[in-house]
C-alpha cells in the first residue's frame, strides 16, 4: 500500500478529493433502464401482437396479465402494477437520457452540422435515437397514462375500439417507427458499448451485430404493423358496438375457473 | 519586444532534444524546448528498422558486446569517425535502451523456441535460449556482425519518442511548439540562446538561456529526393554557422537510401531485395548483374545507390513528371510473402502510390538519407569555439558515425547523446562562472536586427521567388551533390549554389502579409539552407577522396595520408558566398582501432604514415595482455571512462556477461 | 503505369485566418492537373509552390505516421499526405479538421489539444519509486503482451478520431477516443503502477469514459486502425466496476 501511496503522491493525487462515483452508477443505470425496456417491448409486442392468433388469443393473454387463471378472477389492478413499473424504468431512463441530450441550442447546431458532414452510420443512428427518444418522451407518455388508469380496459374489443373507434392509431403507428427504431439502435449499441458479443475480428462482430440490429427491427416493424392492422379491422368491424367489452364464446355468460388453453 | 529565460534551451524536440531536456530537468534546471511542429511529430518517428545496443540476447547476438559494436561502428565509418566518442556511446547504448523500457517503450521480446528467419534470402531455422525468454529482441542490419538491433514491431522510433515525449510531459518541461529558432544570441565566445519565430503569429522573441542545445535533427531537405520530412531542412546548423564562430563538421558525408520510392521518397525497406526483389530500368531490363555481377541487388547501400544513379545518367531511367525513376519488381515474391513479410512495403505502396506491388512495379530512386555532418562538437557535446552552445542527434557532428553511419546506430546516438550530454549541460549550468551576463540591451538589438531582416523582406523590392529558389537548390544538390560526386561536376554545383545564394539576397515576396506567412519562412529558410548546400558542396569538392558515403568517380580511393581529417566549415561573414574551410586531423597514435579495410567494399586505400606504428603497438598490446579480461586490454589501449558522467560508467550486465 | 491525359482536379479549399482582421471563411478553388501517384500532399505542394505561397498547411512526414495533416477531405477526417487524388472526384473539398484551435486554413493546433490532454490524463507509464539501476538485465515482459501494448501504442495524435466525435463536438472537455485509447494502454502495461482507482480520478465522469455516446466515427476513421471500439467499451467495463465497488 506504500507503493501506491508513492504513485498517487507522485500523480499529485494524494491530497485531492476522489472523484464521484455517480457517473459510473448513472451510465449503468442507463444502459440497465434502456436494456429493460428494450426487452419489455419485445415482450410487449408479442403480447399485443397475439391478436393476429385470434381474439381468443388476445383475450387469453390480457386476462393471464390480471392474474385470471391464477385467483380465478381479473385483477386489472396487477397490470396497473407493472405499468407503474415500466413508468418508472421510462422515466428514469428519460431523465439520464437527458444528459446526453445538446444542452442548449449551440450545441444542437453543433452535431446536427456535423451529422450531416460527416455522413457516418452509428453517429447518424444515435440522431435518430435521440430524435425518437425525444418523441417517445410526448408520444407514448399518454399511452402509459391510459394503461395505468384503464388497466381493465384492454381487450381483442376494447383495444380494437381504442384504436380505431377512440382514434388512437395515427399514435399508435408513430409510436411504433418511433419505439422499434429507437430500442433497436439501443440494444445494438448497448452491445457496442459494453462489448458485448465481441468475437476475435472486433469489427466483423459489429457487422454482424448490425445485421441482427436490422433484421429484429424489420422484423418487430412488420410484426407491430400487421397487429395494428389487425386492430384497426376488429375496431371498424365492430365501431357500431364500441364500448362492448369482449368474452369468449367458451366461457360465456360468465368466466368459471379453470379454463385456458 | 519579448525575452524568455531559462537554463536550458533547447532547439529540437526530437529523439535528441528530449532526452537532452529529460536529462537537464532531473538535475534541477529549467528548461524550454523548442520545435517547430509538436516534439513527437518530430522525423524520429519515422525510424522502423531499430536501435543499435550491444545486448546479445537472441542466439544471433550471442557473444555481442562494447567491442564488437565499436569495431563495427568505427569500421562503419571508413575510420572517420572519433573512436573515443564511439566507445562512450557503446557503453551508453545498452543503458539506453534498458532506461526506455522502463520508460515504456514496447521493445519487442525473445519467444524461446524456434522460428524461422531469411538470412541472404535462404530459410534458416534458429532456436532462441530459454535464459533469454521475454527479454528484449534484436534483429539483423546492415554493417553489425552481431544482430544488434533492438525494435519494436515496424514501429522503433515512434514508440520511442512516445515514451521520451511521454516522459518530457511528465517532467513539465515546457515544449513551444510552432516555434523556429532563426538566430542565435552571442557575444564574445559564448552563445546565450536563440532569436525565435513564432510561426503562427509571426512574431519574434528572444530567449536567453545559460546554455542552448541544438538537436534540430538533419538537414535532408537540401536535397530534392530524401527519406527525411519536410522539416529537415537544417535551420538550426546554419544558425550555428552564421555566428562565424561555431564550425560544422564534415558536412560532406552525407547517406543515400536506394530505395525510396517515387517521387514522395518516403522509405521502403532493404528486405525487398534482401528477398529477392529485382532493380529494373526503363526497358525493364534487370541492370544491376551488368555493374555488379557478383551481389547484384544485394551489394551494399551505397554502392547500389551509386549504380542505380549512373544507370539513370545513361539516359536508362523512366521518364515522369516529376523527374527520372527506375522499377523495384517485388512481384515474384508472391502474394502470400508480399502480404506477410514485406507488408509495411505493401501499405507503403498502397497508400502512397496507388500500387500493388503483388502486381506491379514500385518506382525508386536513391534518395537522401542521413546528414553525418553537423555541429562540432568535443565529448561533451559543446562546442569547442562557442561556448555554451551544445549539440545532439542527427545536427550534431559529434563525431561517431564519420562518413557512414551504420542503420540503427542514428536513434541510438539521439538517446545516448541526450543521456550524456544532458548531464554536462548540467554541469555546465552548475558552474557560478556559467551565469548569464548578457546586457538586455544586447539582447534587443540582436532581435531588432533579425526583426530588421524579415522586415526588409517582407517590404523589399526584391524580384526572386523563394520557392523557385529552394527547388533550384534541391535539383542541383541531388543531380550534381549526390551519389556519384566529380570533380567538374562538383565546380559547377558550387558556382551555381553560390550564384543561388546571391539570388537569395534579392527575394521579393509575393505574400506580404504578416502572422505566420509561409513565404516568408521560405525565403529566409532557402537563404540559410543555401549556405548548408554550399558546406556540403563545396566540402565535398575539396575533399578529393573517396571515404564512405562520400564517393568521388575521380578519386576512387580512401585516401589517409592527406584526408584523415575532419572538415570544419565556418561562415566568416555574412557578404562571404562561400564557407571557410579548415581541417582538423584524426590522431592515428591514439586509435583503439588503426585504420585498414572495412571488411567490405573496396579494399583499396592509402595508408596514413602512422598507422603501422600504431597497428603494431596495438598488436602488442594485445599480446602483451593475452588472457587478461576484455576491459583491462581495452583500457590500455584507450581509456574512456573518465569522459563518461560519472552515472553513466557502470558496465553492463548481460546473460552472458554478470558482474 | 498510365501515362496519358491527365484529370482536371479542382481543390475547394477552406481559407481563413482568424488573425487577419476582418477575414471571412471562404473556400477558395485551385485548379491542377493530377500526376501519377499524386497524393494531396504533392497537390498542396505544388499549389503553395505555384499558386498561392499564403495558403497554410502541415505536413511533415509525409508519410502518414506523425499524425500532422489530418483534415476534413470531402467531409472526413484523413490523413491527406496518404490520401490518393485518384481515389478522389474531381472536385475535392478540404477543411481544417473542426473542434481544435485553427492556426489558419488548413492548420489546426491538435498538438496543444494532445499535449493537455496528456497532462490530464497523466498519461506517461508511472513507475514504481526507486531509481533504477540501468546496469542490469532489463525486466522481462511477455512477446504477446509486448505486441499488445504496440498495438495501442500506435497511435498517432492525429486527431482524426476526435475530430469525426459527435460527443466531442457537442462537450468541448471531452477527452476523445485517443485519450481513453492511451488509459487502456497504460492499463496494459505492467510497468505503469496506477491501479483502477487512479484511472477513474482521470477517465471516471462525463468528459471521461462515461462521456462516449458510442458513435465510433473514431473507430472508423482512425488512420492506424485502432481498436477503438474494443478499448473504449474495455476501459468502460473497468471504471463501471471501479464506480461500483
Ligand atoms: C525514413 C527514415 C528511417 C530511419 N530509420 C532509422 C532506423 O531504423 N534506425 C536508426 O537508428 N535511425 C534511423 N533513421 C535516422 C534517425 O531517425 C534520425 O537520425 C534521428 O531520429 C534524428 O533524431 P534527432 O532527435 O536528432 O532529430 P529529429 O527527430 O529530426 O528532431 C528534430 C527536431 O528539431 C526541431 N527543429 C528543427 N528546426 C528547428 C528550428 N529552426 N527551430 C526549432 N526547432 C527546430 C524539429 O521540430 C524537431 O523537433 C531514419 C531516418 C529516416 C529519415
Ligand atoms: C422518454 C423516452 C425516451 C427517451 C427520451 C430516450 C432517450 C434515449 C437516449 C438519448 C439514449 C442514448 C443514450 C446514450 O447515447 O448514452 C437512449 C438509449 C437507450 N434507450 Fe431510450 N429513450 C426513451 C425511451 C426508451 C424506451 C421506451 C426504450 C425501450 C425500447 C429505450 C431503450 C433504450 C436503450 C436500449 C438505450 C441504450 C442504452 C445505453 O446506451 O446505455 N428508450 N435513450
Ligand atoms: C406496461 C406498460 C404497457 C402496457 C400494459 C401496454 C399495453 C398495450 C396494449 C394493450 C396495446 C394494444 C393497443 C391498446 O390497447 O391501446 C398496446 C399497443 C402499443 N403499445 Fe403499449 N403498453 C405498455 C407500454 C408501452 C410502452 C412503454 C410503449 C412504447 C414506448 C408502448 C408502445 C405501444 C405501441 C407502439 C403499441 C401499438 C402496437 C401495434 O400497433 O403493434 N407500450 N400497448
Ligand atoms: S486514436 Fe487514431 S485517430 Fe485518434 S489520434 Fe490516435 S491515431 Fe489519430
Ligand atoms: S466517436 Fe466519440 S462518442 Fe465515443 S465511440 Fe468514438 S469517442
Ligand atoms: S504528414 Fe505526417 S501523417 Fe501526414
Amino acid at each position: 500500500m506504500q507503493a501506491r501511496a508513492d504513485v498517487i503522491a507522485g500523480v499529485g493525487l494524494k491530497d485531492k478529493p476522489r472523484k464521484s462515483r455517480w457517473p459510473a452508477r448513472m451510465d449503468l443505470a442507463q444502459s440497465v433502464t434502456g436494456l429493460l425496456l428494450g426487452l419489455f417491448m419485445w415482450g410487449h409486442m408479442f403480447f399485443v401482437s397475439s391478436i393476429l392468433l385470434g381474439k381468443d388469443a388476445m383475450w387469453t393473454v390480457t386476462k393471464m396479465f390480471e392474474g385470471y387463471f391464477l385467483f380465478g378472477r381479473p385483477y386489472p389492478v396487477l397490470v396497473s402494477f407493472v405499468v407503474a413499473a415500466v413508468i418508472a424504468l421510462f422515466v428514469l431512463h428519460a431523465l439520464l437520457a437527458l444528459r446526453k441530450f445538446p444542452a442548449n441550442y449551440r450545441q444542437y447546431r453543433a452535431f446536427s452540422a456535423h451529422r450531416r458532414l460527416i455522413r457516418h452510420g452509428d453517429t447518424t443512428l444515435w440522431w435518430v435515437q435521440f430524435m425518437t427518444g425525444f418523441a417517445l418522451f410526448f408520444l407514448a407518455s399518454p399511452h402509459l397514462f391510459q394503461m395505468l388508469v384503464h388497466p381493465g380496459l384492454i381487450g381483442p374489443f376494447e383495444s380494437a375500439d381504442r384504436v380505431w373507434s377512440g382514434g388512437w392509431w395515427p399514435l399508435y403507428l408513430v409510436l411504433l417507427f418511433a419505439v422499434e427504431l429507437h430500442g433497436g439502435i439501443g440494444l445494438y449499441r448497448l452491445a457496442v458499448k459494453w462489448g458485448w458479443l465481441q468475437g476475435a475480428d472486433a469489427d466483423a462482430s459489429r457487422r454482424r451485430l448490425a445485421v441482427a440490429k436490422w433484421t429484429l427491427t424489420a422484423f418487430f416493424l412488420v410484426l407491430g404493423l400487421a397487429t395494428l392492422a389487425a386492430y384497426m379491422k376488429i375496431g371498424y368491424e365492430h365501431r357500431d358496438r364500441a364500448g362492448e367489452r369482449y368474452v369468449p364464446a367458451r366461457v360465456q355468460p360468465a368466466p368459471v375457473g379453470g379454463g385456458g388453453q | 519586444m519579448k525575452i524568455v529565460y531559462t537554463d536550458v534551451l533547447v532547439i529540437g524536440g526530437g529523439l535528441a532534444g528530449l532526452r537532452v531536456a529529460i536529462g537537464a530537468k532531473r538535475r534541477g534546471h529549467d528548461v524550454v524546448i523548442l520545435s517547430l511542429v509538436p516534439a513527437k511529430r518530430s522525423h524520429s518517428k519515422a525510424a522502423q528498422g531499430g536501435m543499435q545496443a550491444s545486448l546479445g540476447n537472441v542466439i544471433k547476438g550471442q557473444g555481442d558486446n562494447e567491442d564488437v559494436h565499436f569495431e563495427d561502428t568505427v569500421r562503419g565509418s571508413d575510420w572517420g569517425a572519433d573512436q573515443e566518442v564511439v566507445r562512450m556511446f557503446v557503453n551508453t547504448a545498452p543503458k539506453a535502451v534498458r532506461e526506455l523500457a522502463a520508460w515504456g517503450v514496447p521493445w519487442s521480446r525473445v519467444r524461446p523456441g524456434d522460428r524461422e528467419v531469411i538470412i541472404n534470402g535462404q530459410k534458416v531455422t534458429i532456436t532462441e535460449r530459454e535464459e533469454a525468454a521475454g527479454l528484449i529482441a534484436q534483429r539483423d542490419f546492415g554493417g553489425t556482425k552481431k544482430w544488434r538491433t533492438c525494435y519494436v514491431s515496424d514501429g522503433t522510433g515512434h514508440a520511442m519518442i512516445t515514451a521520451v515525449g511521454d516522459q518530457a510531459i511528465a517532467d513539465r518541461i515546457p515544449v513551444h511548439e510552432r516555434t523556429e529558432a532563426i538566430a542565435l544570441i552571442h557575444d564574445a565566445g559564448r552563445c546565450y540562446g536563440a532569436i525565435v519565430r513564432d510561426l503562427v503569429t509571426g512574431e519574434l522573441r528572444a530567449y536567453v538561456a545559460k546554455a542552448t542545445a541544438i538537436c534540430s535533427g538533419g538537414a535532408g531537405r537540401l536535397y530534392r529526393v530524401t527519406t527525411n520530412a519536410v522539416i529537415c531542412e537544417g535551420i538550426p546548423t546554419a544558425i550555428a554557422l552564421e555566428t562565424g564562430i561555431a564550425a560544422l563538421g564534415n558536412m560532406e558525408a552525407i547517406q543515400f537510401h536506394p530505395t525510396g520510392i517515387f517521387p514522395a521518397g518516403i522509405l521502403v525497406t532493404e528486405g525487398c531485395r534482401g528477398d529477392g526483389g529485382l532493380l529494373k530500368d526503363a526497358d525493364g531490363h534487370r541492370f544491376m548483374p551488368d555493374y555488379e555481377p557478383e551481389k547484384k541487388e544485394l551489394a551494399s547501400r551505397d554502392v547500389v545507390s551509386r549504380r542505380m544513379e549512373e544507370h539513370i545518367a545513361k539516359g536508362k531511367g523512366v521518364k515522369s513528371r516529376f523527374g527520372e525513376h527506375l522499377w523495384l519488381d517485388i512481384t515474384l515474391l508472391g502474394e502470400k510473402h508480399i502480404r506477410n513479410n514485406l507488408r509495411e512495403v505493401y501499405e507503403i505502396c498502397h497508400y502512397f502510390l496507388g500500387v500493388d506491388p503483388v502486381r506491379e512495379w514500385i518506382p525508386v530512386r536513391p534518395a537522401q538519407h542521413y546528414t553525418m555532418g553537423g555541429v562540432r562538437t568535443d565529448h561533451t557535446g559543446e562546442s569547442p569555439t562557442l561556448k555554451g552552445l551544445f549539440a545532439a542527434g542527427e545536427a550534431a557532428c559529434w563525431d561517431m558515425h564519420g562518413f557512414n553511419r551504420l542503420g540503427g546506430n542514428s536513434v541510438a546516438e539521439t538517446v545516448v547523446a541526450g543521456m550524456i550530454v544532458g548531464e554536462f549541460i548540467a554541469d555546465f549550468c552548475d558552474r557560478a562562472e556559467n551565469a548569464v551576463n548578457i546586457p538586455t540591451r544586447l539582447v534587443q538589438e540582436i532581435l531588432a536586427a533579425e526583426q530588421a531582416k524579415l522586415d526588409a523582406l517582407v517590404g523589399g523590392r526584391g524580384t526572386e521567388d523563394a520557392a523557385a529558389l529552394k527547388v533550384r537548390m534541391q535539383e542541383i544538390m541531388t543531380a550534381k551533390v549526390g551519389i556519384f560526386r566529380d570533380g567538374p561536376v562538383l565546380e559547377q554545383a558550387v558556382a551555381e549554389l553560390e550564384q543561388l545564394l546571391v539570388r537569395s539576397r534579392n527575394i521579393g515576396l509575393r505574400c506580404k502579409g504578416g502572422g505566420a506567412n509561409p513565404e516568408l519562412a521560405t525565403a529566409y529558410r532557402v537563404q540559410k539552407m543555401l549556405k548548408l548546400a554550399l558546406c556540403v558542396a563545396y566540402g565535398a569538392y575539396t575533399r578529393t577522396e573517396s571515404r564512405g558515403a562520400h564517393f568521388r568517380q575521380d578519386f576512387p580511393r580512401r585516401n589517409d595520408a592527406e584526408w584523415l581529417r575532419r572538415t570544419l566549415a565556418t561562415w566568416k561573414s555574412g557578404s562571404d558566398t562561400l564557407p571557410t574551410l579548415a581541417y582538423e586531423p584524426l590522431d592515428v597514435a591514439r586509435m583503439e582501432l588503426p585504420p585498414g579495410w572495412r571488411g567490405y567494399g573496396a579494399k583499396d586505400y592509402i595508408d596514413h604514415p602512422a598507422t603501422a606504428a600504431r597497428a603494431a603497438e596495438v598488436e602488442a598490446v594485445r599480446r602483451r595482455m593475452a588472457g587478461a579480461d576484455r576491459f583491462a586490454v581495452q583500457q590500455a589501449l584507450m581509456p574512456f571512462a573518465h569522459l563518461l558522467p560519472a552515472r553513466l560508467r557502470g558496465r553492463n550486465e548481460r546473460i552472458d556477461e554478470r558482474f | 503505369m498510365a501515362n496519358g491525359t491527365h484529370r482536371k482536379l479542382r481543390l475547394h479549399v477552406m481559407r481563413y485566418n482568424p488573425r487577419v482582421p476582418g477575414d471571412a471563411p471562404r473556400l477558395q478553388t485551385y485548379e491542377l492537373e493530377e500526376a501519377d501517384g499524386m497524393t494531396l500532399f504533392i497537390a498542396l505542394t505544388e499549389i503553395r509552390e505555384k499558386q498561392d505561397p499564403s495558403l497554410q498547411f502541415d505536413f511533415v512526414c509525409r508519410a502518414g505516421i506523425c499524425g500532422s495533416c489530418a483534415m476534413v477531405i470531402d467531409g472526413r477526417p484523413g490523413l491527406a499526405c496518404r490520401t490518393l487524388t485518384k481515389n478522389l472526384g474531381e472536385e475535392i473539398t478540404l477543411a481544417p479538421l473542426p473542434f481544435f484551435e485553427l492556426i489558419g486554413d488548413l492548420s489546426v493546433n491538435t498538438g496543444k489539444w494532445m499535449r493537455a490532454m496528456s497532462e490530464r490524463l497523466e498519461a506517461w507509464v508511472h513507475m514504481r519509486a526507486g531509481e533504477l539501476d540501468l546496469t542490469r538485465i532489463e525486466e522481462r515482459m511477455d512477446p504477446a503482451l509486448a505486441e499488445r501494448i504496440y498495438e495501442l501504442d500506435r497511435c498517432i495524435e492525429c486527431g482524426c478520431c476526435v475530430a469525426a466525435c459527435g460527443t466531442a463536438r457537442m462537450r468541448e472537455d471531452f477527452v476523445g477516443a485517443v485519450g481513453l485509447n492511451k488509459i487502456a494502454r497504460f492499463r496494459l502495461d505492467p510497468r505503469d503502477a496506477r491501479t483502477d482507482a487512479d484511472y477513474y480520478e482521470v477517465v471516471g465522469d462525463d468528459a471521461g469514459v462515461f462521456g462516449c455516446m458510442s458513435l465510433l466515427a473514431c473507430h472508423d476513421v482512425c488512420p492506424k486502425n485502432l481498436p477503438l471500439a474494443t478499448q473504449i467499451a474495455f476501459v468502460r467495463r473497468k471504471m463501471a466496476r471501479e464506480g461500483l465497488g
